[in-house]
């Protein structure tokens, strides 16, 4: 092994000692979930120690297991304190909110279909994220879900293509492509909707 | 001393799924321990909730504690979602996929406990929660250092004889699997075995179990 190797490991083993000794003294529950989501972030750089191809794509299951667990223990944590959200009012409203997102979004859109894949599903969403930033987002919500839902699934129908009928390979990559644009629309378009609300 | 063959400590293999370089494997010993999480599996679909009676002291008076539709569903849905993880980490055939089988099992772990609307359950799965977070630290750091120090995660060839995996990455792998499955012993506070949902509650127990005999023939093999 080289001595990189070495020396990362003894700085990630230090980062943990001192991390795990933070959990160990800290009393407030909030701070705590914070703290271990910097533990985990240590666990990525174990990982990322190697430094391999392989190594690399062991990051990205990682870190959405780790989240996906911080997310749990937060609900967990809202639960259990009883947290309930402010009700806040939009920062401003100025009439042009009202007439312009409906015709810039649908052009945004349609021209990210065109492009498709990442650099679409980027132009769509923008166009996403200004309709939802104008507008109220409260029923839209649930549908953004439900379409990035089905668009993951193709997305894996798609490498199922890949992987087992390999000579319809452009079927396939047209189907991931639409998928992907569907994907990266429906996270960005998230963007739109954090300025408060019912649903988020 | 004693003298385990550890090549084929969990039998020949009798049945090989093959996708692509991952080679998930049915031996004699994990067919069993898949076949009793999919029995058990099964129990959580077709059960329906216990409702529990409370009995007034002093008294003759009853009362059947009723077990909401959202509650009941939610259960289940994370049992069963618990019961597939537990049968992806029996079969896999791959080091890294193994730990993450373990961490999404610590995952509906949490889910079936944290389900009910109970301050004292939800303080445990609060607590559960941190240490199945931390736990995943020493579990993918365990299997980090074996791909570091062997380069490879393959079950295939880490359970070779020439290959050497430190003794450390083991004891890692062991720590975070003790991490995930820690949930019974959170379960075994009165105030989620007094709480319904006795099913689904199982499945914490019976996954954590198979984990703990599946990392123990992973970590022996190798």
């Amino acid at each position: 092994m080289s001595t990189a190797y070495t020396v990362g490991l003894l700085v990630a083993v230090a980062g943990l000692i001192i991390g795990f000794m933070a959990i160990v003294r800290e009393r407030d529950d909030l701070h705590r979930i914070l703290l271990t989501d910097l533990a985990e972030v240590l666990a990525l750089v174990l990982i990322a120690l190697v430094a391999t191809d392989l190594a690399e794509a062991l990051i990205l299951p990682g870190l959405v297991v780790g989240i996906s667990e911080l997310m749990a223990v937060s609900e967990v944590y809202i639960a259990k304190e009883g947290l309930q959200k402010p009700h806040i009012e939009p920062a401003f409203h100025i009439e042009v909110m009202d007439s312009a997102p409906g015709i810039l979004a649908l052009i945004l859109v349609a021209y990210g279909i065109v492009l498709s894949g990442f650099t679409g599903g980027a132009v769509a969403a923008v166009g996403a994220v200004f309709y939802f930033m104008c507008r109220d987002h409260a029923e839209q919500f649930e549908l953004i879900e439900t379409v990035s839902g089905y668009a993951w699934v193709i997305w894996i129908a798609a490498f199922f293509i890949f992987m087992f009928l390999p000579q319809y390979w452009l079927f396939a990559v047209m189907m991931a492509g639409g998928a992907i644009l569907l994907k990266v629309m429906a996270k960005m378009s998230l963007v739109g909707t954090m300025r408060g609300g019912s649903n988020v | 001393m004693f003298n385990l063959p550890t090549g084929n400590i969990g039998g020949q293999e009798l049945f090989v799924l093959e996708f692509g370089d991952i080679v998930n494997y049915f031996s004699p010993y994990t067919a069993a321990l898949f076949v009793f999480a999919l029995i058990f599996t099964v129990l959580a679909i077709v059960s329906r909730p216990e409702r529990q009676v409370d009995i007034a002291f002093g008294g003759d008076a009853y009362g059947a504690k009723e077990v909401s539709i959202d509650l009941m569903r939610f259960q289940r849905f994370m049992a069963i979602a618990c019961g597939l993880a537990t049968l992806g980490a029996m079969v896999s055939g791959d080091v890294f996929n193994f730990t993450l089988f373990a961490s999404l099992v610590g995952i509906t772990n949490i889910g079936i406990v944290a389900a009910y609307r109970n301050r004292h359950v939800l303080n445990a799965a609060f607590q559960y929660g941190i240490v199945a977070m931390l736990a995943t630290v020493p579990l993918f750091g365990g299997a980090a250092i074996i791909l570091a120090s062997t380069g490879t995660l393959s079950m295939w060839e880490l359970f070779a004889d020439g290959v050497a995996v430190p003794i450390i990455a083991k004891a890692f792998l062991v720590l975070g699997v003790m991490g995930e499955g820690m949930a019974p012993f959170y379960v075994a506070k009165a105030e989620i075995t007094r709480a319904q949902g006795a099913p689904f509650i199982l499945m914490v127990h019976v996954s954590s179990l198979l984990l703990f005999l599946r990392v123990i023939e992973i970590v022996i093999s190798m």
